[in-house]
């Protein structure tokens, strides 16, 4: 009984971690296609960020970045590379989940108002949001990213491990 | 579909480091590669070498606070009321400010038609498309190559040159004037309307829909 009870679990946590690699890439795509199809206006929303004073470099950014979103969420859906992709992810998200942070609360001294209440478009892919909704959402990406990182999701993946080595 | 579940999962979850981080590295640089090469294809690609911001690439787009009104400053003007911080930015880059009167004003002069007065819509050709000053011509900054031909010779040969965006926090009017500027019109007659589309429907002046000219035009009197 007991090991019908961990059998099932083990289950359970198999499913969820390949819903949860889906979905990861499934949002990837998404924020990524929505900027890389308007590569202008996030062109624009990058400028706010006031990263460089090289227009090259801030012109491959904003070219560059929506595309390797889509590529990592091809790479989860699929199930290549997830170990490797889901650390590729989170060095990408932490850092500008910082710089998001970082401009809210520039924002949130000038206005004069509550944190929870600047509202502005980061680049992120959604539009005009919430800033805490944001960090939030920023966060269970980087969970999830996490998650897989730590070697889960491997159901239904066409090559979890592109390396061999890495178990 | 492989399924590696058969692998060993503990012992081994985080000793390949290293390979984890080689793996991760490889997925970087395919990715750029990938993004970049896609950047290259798409018809909306954008091109790397290209100045966009020909009035700087660290220039802070006023935000928008909660309740969707534009704030009263940005992050690098926090003394500077609205007015005061379009002025300061107009002088800044060299470039002359129109109000809503005079924009009104040059809009009803019978130089107008005539062609000595040309009015500039610097948005992107859906907002154009939306609702535009009647006569004026689109010039998206993003895509110059698109409109230089049709423009660059009205500017020319016009006195006054009135450039538009959407006003408030949009600056795409005064790359617009630069690149104008740049390409060799008169400063002396380029003319930024800073308050934009929204301030001309806000005094319910006309606005066009559709193509310039295509007569269909509108005020916002109920």
């Amino acid at each position: 009984m007991k090991i019908g009870q961990t059998s099932q679990g083990r289950i359970a946590l198999d499913t969820s971690a390949v819903l949860a690699r889906w979905l990861l890439g499934a949002v990837f795509i998404y924020m990524g296609l929505s900027k890389a199809l308007h590569p202008v206006d996030f062109l624009k929303l990058l400028r706010q960020y006031d990263l460089t004073q090289s227009s090259l470099l801030l012109n491959s950014m904003a070219a560059a970045l929506p595309w390797f979103e889509v590529f990592c969420g091809m790479l989860l859906l699929a199930g290549i590379a997830v170990r490797g992709t889901a650390l590729a992810l989170i060095a990408m998200i932490v850092p500008f989940t910082l710089l998001v942070f970082h401009r809210a609360l520039l924002l949130q001294s000038v206005l004069a108002i509550p944190f929870c209440a600047v509202k502005f478009d980061c680049g992120c892919g959604g539009g005009a949001d919430f800033i805490c909704r944001k960090v939030l959402e920023n966060f269970l990406l980087i969970l999830l990213s996490t998650w897989l990182l730590a070697g889960n999701g491997r159901q239904l993946s066409l090559r979890f491990n592109l390396l061999k080595s890495s178990s | 579909m492989k399924d590696n579940s058969s692998q060993p999962r503990v012992p081994g979850r985080w000793f390949a480091a290293g390979t984890i981080f080689g793996e991760a590295v490889l997925v970087a640089a395919l990715g750029a590669a990938f993004a970049f090469a896609a950047n290259q294809i798409s018809p909306r690609g954008l091109a790397l070498t290209r100045d966009y911001f020909p009035s700087g690439t660290t220039h802070s787009v006023r935000p928008v606070a909660s309740d969707g009104l534009p704030s009263a400053a940005g992050t690098n003007s926090e003394a500077l009321s609205p007015a005061d911080f379009l002025a300061a930015r107009m002088k800044e880059k060299g470039l002359q400010l129109l109000d809503d009167r005079q924009a009104a004003r040059l809009f009803h002069e019978p130089r107008f038609p005539q062609g000595a007065i040309v009015f500039i819509d610097a948005r992107d050709e859906e907002h154009y498309q939306q609702g535009h000053i009647p006569g004026a011509y689109e010039f998206d900054p993003y895509h110059p190559e698109k409109y230089f031909d049709v423009v660059l010779p009205l500017c020319q040969k016009a006195e006054q040159v009135v450039v538009y965006c959407n006003g408030g926090d949009c600056d795409d009017s005064e790359s617009a004037a630069i690149l104008l500027r740049d390409v060799g019109i008169s400063n002396q007659k380029i003319f930024v309307y800073g308050g934009g589309i929204t301030e001309w429907t806000t005094n319910n002046l006309p606005v066009e829909t559709g193509a310039r000219n295509s007569g269909n035009v509108r005020t916002n009197d109920k």
